[in-house]
């Protein structure tokens, strides 16, 4: 509606400038009431409003620009290709190569703390291992004592039964012995007691 | 009529005193087509920093990041968060798109409140953020709805144009309305957004001392960037709503 307006207001004064001299102000008033049919007094209020800001001052030449805020021309598809180009170039020199660095560095430092975690359980599995190892070698160790132990204990007592052997046998011989000797030392104080008593009859009776 | 004279008289000598250039452009004619030029140019810059900083920075990508490399790794994580709220599982293909949607209107909008534009004198009109153009904003918002579109059907086939008789069909006209309203709606957001937020800062700076319009940049600086990240939520939820799954 405001172009229509300054549409309408430019070719009034294009009719003005074309129809009379360039300004001298009271003529310049004077005619648009004269052209202008009846009108109600807002748009007659509103249309010398516009008309006097679009008024340019004598320096200027005589023609008047619209205000063109809503002015829609080639600058439209030129700046839709323009954000197309941007965001191709864009995406080839940054979204894409900064976005797979920053992808593949995620998928590093996952991968590296997965990994720690699958080292510990190495290291438990290793030293379950070691456990194992050193009871077995524990239970080898005692097998091989226990073993040791009775080899010896059978040696021992082997030899402990040797000993009281002998010990038996020198006991015997020393019984033996001593049953001669007291039969012997019997017989001897046999014939001793024989010989003593013929002495003490002797002795004793006198003759 | 006296009356009438002194008022032009006066609104001749306040149109001489305030700068303030509402919808001047600098016209380029291509073809049988004009275009903004003023537009294409911050565009041209806009789109030269953002490559240029992305290049540089992402150079020689180390495994401890160095601070540049890490400012924009921290970008790209954001920018695939919100793809990853508002689409779901398979954001991956879209976040060159919301990425770049959010990062060439929030670049847009501080380049316009942050470089100074006014050194470069044009011949009419003058240099300022290119979202303050409604083209720009049109185009991003007609690329956001062609994007929907095409992830609804590259993903559901023509099943996509169930969607508008769900959950009644009673609800088809406003169905049908939506399809205009967002990407209406998504342009002048951000069209009013940034072409207010400079009128204002050229008012209050062409009108009062030096210090009184800091903050309002410092609001227009906030704003800006919260319309940026607006742009891209919804432009990736309506992608993803495209997508979604039978409730």
């Amino acid at each position: 509606m405001a172009n229509m307006i300054m549409a309408s207001s430019k070719h009034v004064i294009t009719t003005i400038v074309v129809s009379s001299s360039f300004p001298s102000t009271p003529k310049l008033q004077k005619t648009p009431q004269l052209s202008l049919p009846k009108i109600p007094t807002l748009k007659s209020i509103s249309l010398l409003t516009l008309t006097s800001l679009s008024f340019a001052p004598p320096s200027v030449a005589a023609e008047i620009e619209k205000a063109a805020l809503f002015d829609f021309n080639l600058t439209l598809p030129i700046m839709m290709a323009q954000f197309l180009l941007l965001m191709f170039a864009l995406d080839k020199v940054y979204f894409s190569p900064l976005g797979k660095f920053m992808d593949q560095r995620d998928a590093a430092i996952k991968e590296k703390l997965s990994g720690v975690k699958d080292t510990s359980e190495e290291v438990k599995q290793l030293e379950e291992q070691a456990n194992a190892i050193m009871r077995a070698a524990r239970a080898e160790i005692s097998a091989a004592l226990n073993k040791m132990k009775k080899e010896t204990q059978v040696e021992v007592e082997q030899k402990l039964g040797e000993g009281r052997k002998r010990v038996e046998a020198e006991l015997q011989e020393a019984l033996a012995n001593l049953e001669n000797q007291k039969e012997e030392t019997i017989k001897s104080l046999d014939s001793q007691i024989a010989a003593l008593s013929q002495d003490i009859v002797k002795k004793v009776l006198p003759l | 009529m006296n009356g009438i004279s002194c008022s032009i008289n006066a609104l001749n000598g306040l149109y001489d005193i305030s700068g303030v250039e509402v919808g001047q452009h600098f016209y380029w004619q291509i073809g049988g087509f004009q275009v903004h030029a003023q537009v294409l140019i911050t565009s041209w810059v806009v789109i030269a920093i953002l490559l240029g900083s992305a290049v540089i920075a992402v150079r020689n990508p180390q495994t401890i990041p160095t601070a540049g490399q890490n400012f924009f790794e921290y970008v790209l994580e954001f920018i695939r968060d919100v793809s990853k709220t508002q689409i779901g599982e398979e954001y991956g293909p879209w976040v060159p798109f919301i990425g770049t949607m959010f990062l060439f209107i929030f670049v847009s909008n501080w380049s316009g409140a942050l470089l100074p534009w006014k050194i470069i004198q044009l011949p009419h009109g003058e240099l300022a953020a290119p979202t303050n153009d409604i083209n720009t904003t049109v185009a991003l918002a007609l690329l956001t709805s062609v994007a929907y579109f095409y992830a609804g059907l590259s993903k559901k086939g023509l099943g996509y144009f169930s969607k508008y008789i769900q959950p009644t069909p009673i609800l088809l006209p406003i169905n049908i309305l939506e399809d205009f309203t967002k990407p209406l709606s998504l342009s002048f957001r951000l069209f009013g957004n940034i072409l207010a937020d400079e009128l204002v800062v050229v008012v209050l700076v062409s009108l009062v001392p030096s210090v009184v319009p800091i903050p309002v940049m410092f609001l227009g600086l906030f704003t800006s960037g919260i319309q940026a990240l607006i742009f891209a939520t919804l432009a990736a939820a309506y992608i993803g709503e495209s997508m979604e799954g039978h409730h």
